[in-house]
């Protein structure tokens, strides 16, 4: 039985977590930087919240699995994509500990992390997966050694979009689940906004534009406006999903990410998913955002399937490190 | 003979029917339950519209597309005809990837941007390249349009056809042959923007 240590600090989350070969997670303790109401993430700001807490993290991820340090094997981190100065935060503390307790040093990619993480609490095994968070909109599914996109977002993400709507009237991020609050008392009244899908890919930029001048408007429907935004966002996406089931006659989706945690996107793409005979596997809510498992499995499969680790001197972060460029050699076909 | 479902697509249904003693296409778009009903209702009619326009206007610039029979924007239904053939996505080659490229030169020659440009719309018939679901097309003489579709394509190429190695840059001299290597590298330039815009795009 092997022990992976996994840190994750791509964005607002700082999480590092213990899981054994077999798949169980021993520990799973996440910090996460809160943003001012109205304001998104402030890279400097992220990246010293994760600094102060790395050490109480690391300290209670080790005690709830009750192991130390000398018991760990391997010890994984996030090197991208993310926001550089967060990476770099979780990048040190793993070169730390690789170096002064003599473990190998194993980096992942962040993204590639959900969908192993979501594979293995789902059962999933060969899906299309659609990834949603802050980060990521992308439809995937694997072929040839890699995780190949089928359709993505074209600009910003379904996450950014639910945030910087929400940061528009004030509300603090992340802004999917306040949305999705306020959309309940909606009368169920539709305000048109743009849709725009483009062959299997999305675009949210117009969409968010439209939706923020429309709330400027009717500071009175406010509920309307909420619930037209997530019907029109949620809509693409599952159209996106149909046309990519369609496409690939995959009959498995899975959907991780933190925007994953909203019941409207799932209930939508059940039917979608109904409709091609797939069945749909959702991420459990508390492991579809960002957290320190998705780290610790992904980089326990990379070491097992490549018997590789990176050299402290060249270990490094990546800003855009696109999922589409990673090598996975332990998924078959 | 009854109506038979021969395929259930992204966003419509396909049955084989017989319309007047002819072998015919029936593509209805069904509601989806789970979409609004001012939404859904919207982009089925509006779609289901723009794909019998534009079908027919594709014509004009050469592209082989089904001849329409009868469109029923209410019930968001369009009788067609039926196309024998392989599809495209199920036997790609590289002589094919350069046929498509003229297809899709074709096609833009005439303002026309198909909007969902992927191997799985067309049909090979012997030496007859078949076009179809233009559902998302429509007019415009922007570099911008016309790039999308290539840059769907690209994705498409790179994601379900990893095997036939060189799929685009055959694809792309079919494109130039019609439209100019002026054109066409105008319009690949565009595309490397677009994806540029994209997440975490390298910035090279």
């Amino acid at each position: 039985m092997m022990l992976c240590l996994g840190i994750e600090s791509t964005a607002h989350t700082f999480a590092i977590s213990v899981v054994d070969s077999s798949g169980r997670i021993r520990s799973d303790v996440r910090d996460i930087y809160r943003a001012p109401e109205g304001k998104g993430i402030h890279p400097r700001d992220a990246s010293r919240h994760h600094m102060e807490a790395s050490s109480k993290v690391l300290h209670e991820a080790l005690d709830s699995a009750a192991v130390t340090m000398q018991d760990i094997d391997i010890i994984g981190y996030s090197a991208g994509p993310g926001l550089g100065p967060c990476l770099r935060v979780g990048a040190v503390v793993a070169r730390a500990l690789a170096g002064y307790y003599e473990k190998p040093l194993v980096l992942v990619n962040h993204a590639l992390g959900h969908i192993e993480l979501g594979a293995l609490l789902t059962g999933a095994s060969d899906p299309l997966v659609l990834l949603v968070s802050g980060g990521h909109t992308m439809l995937l599914a694997f072929s040839h050694g890699r995780w190949r996109v089928f359709g993505e977002t074209l600009d910003i993400t379904v996450g950014q979009l639910l945030d910087q709507f929400g940061r528009s009237l004030g509300f603090a991020s992340p802004c999917g689940g306040k949305i999705e609050e306020i959309s309940k008392e909606s009368s169920g009244e539709y305000l048109q906004l743009p849709y725009a899908i483009k062959g299997n890919d999305v675009s949210f930029s117009g969409l968010l534009t439209a939706a923020i001048r429309i709330a400027s408007e009717n500071h009175d429907r406010l509920a309307s406006v909420c619930s037209s935004l997530q019907e029109t966002a949620f809509a693409m996406l599952a159209e996106a999903v149909e046309r990519a089931l369609s496409f690939t006659g995959k009959k498995e989706a899975m959907i991780v990410g933190g925007v994953a945690a909203n019941r409207k996107l799932g209930w939508m793409l059940r039917q979608a998913c109904e409709r091609h005979g797939a069945k749909l596997f959702a991420c459990p809510t508390e492991f579809a955002g960002d957290n320190g498992a998705q780290i610790s499995w992904t980089a326990l499969r990379q070491y097992r399937a490549e018997k590789k680790h990176i050299s402290i001197e060249k270990s490094y972060v990546s800003q855009s490190w696109r999922l589409d460029t990673v090598d996975v050699s332990w998924r078959r076909p | 003979m009854q109506p038979r479902l021969i395929k259930k697509g992204a966003e419509a249904d396909i049955y084989l029917i017989d319309w007047f003693g002819r072998k015919a296409v029936s593509k209805i778009r069904s509601p989806k339950p789970y979409r609004h009903k001012e939404l859904d209702a919207v982009l089925r009619k509006r779609r289901t519209i723009h794909e019998a326009a534009l079908m027919s206007a594709a014509k004009a610039t050469g592209v082989v597309c089904p001849f329409i029979f009868f469109v029923d924007p209410s019930r968001a239904e369009i009788i067609m005809e039926f196309v024998k053939g392989s599809n495209v996505r199920d036997e790609l080659t590289l002589s094919l990837c350069e046929k498509l490229g003229q297809c899709a030169a074709m096609l833009h020659s005439g303002k026309i941007i198909h909007g969902d440009l992927t191997t799985s719309n067309f049909i090979i018939d012997g030496k007859k390249l078949v076009l179809l679901d233009f559902g998302l097309a429509y007019y415009s003489e922007r570099t911008e349009d016309a790039a999308t579709d290539l840059r769907l394509i690209k994705e498409v190429f790179t994601s379900a056809h990893v095997e036939v190695k060189g799929s685009f840059q055959r694809f792309m001299k079919g494109y130039s042959s019609i439209a100019g290597k002026k054109r066409a590298d105008r319009i690949l330039e565009n595309v490397h923007e677009i994806e540029q815009r994209g997440r975490y795009a390298r910035f090279t």
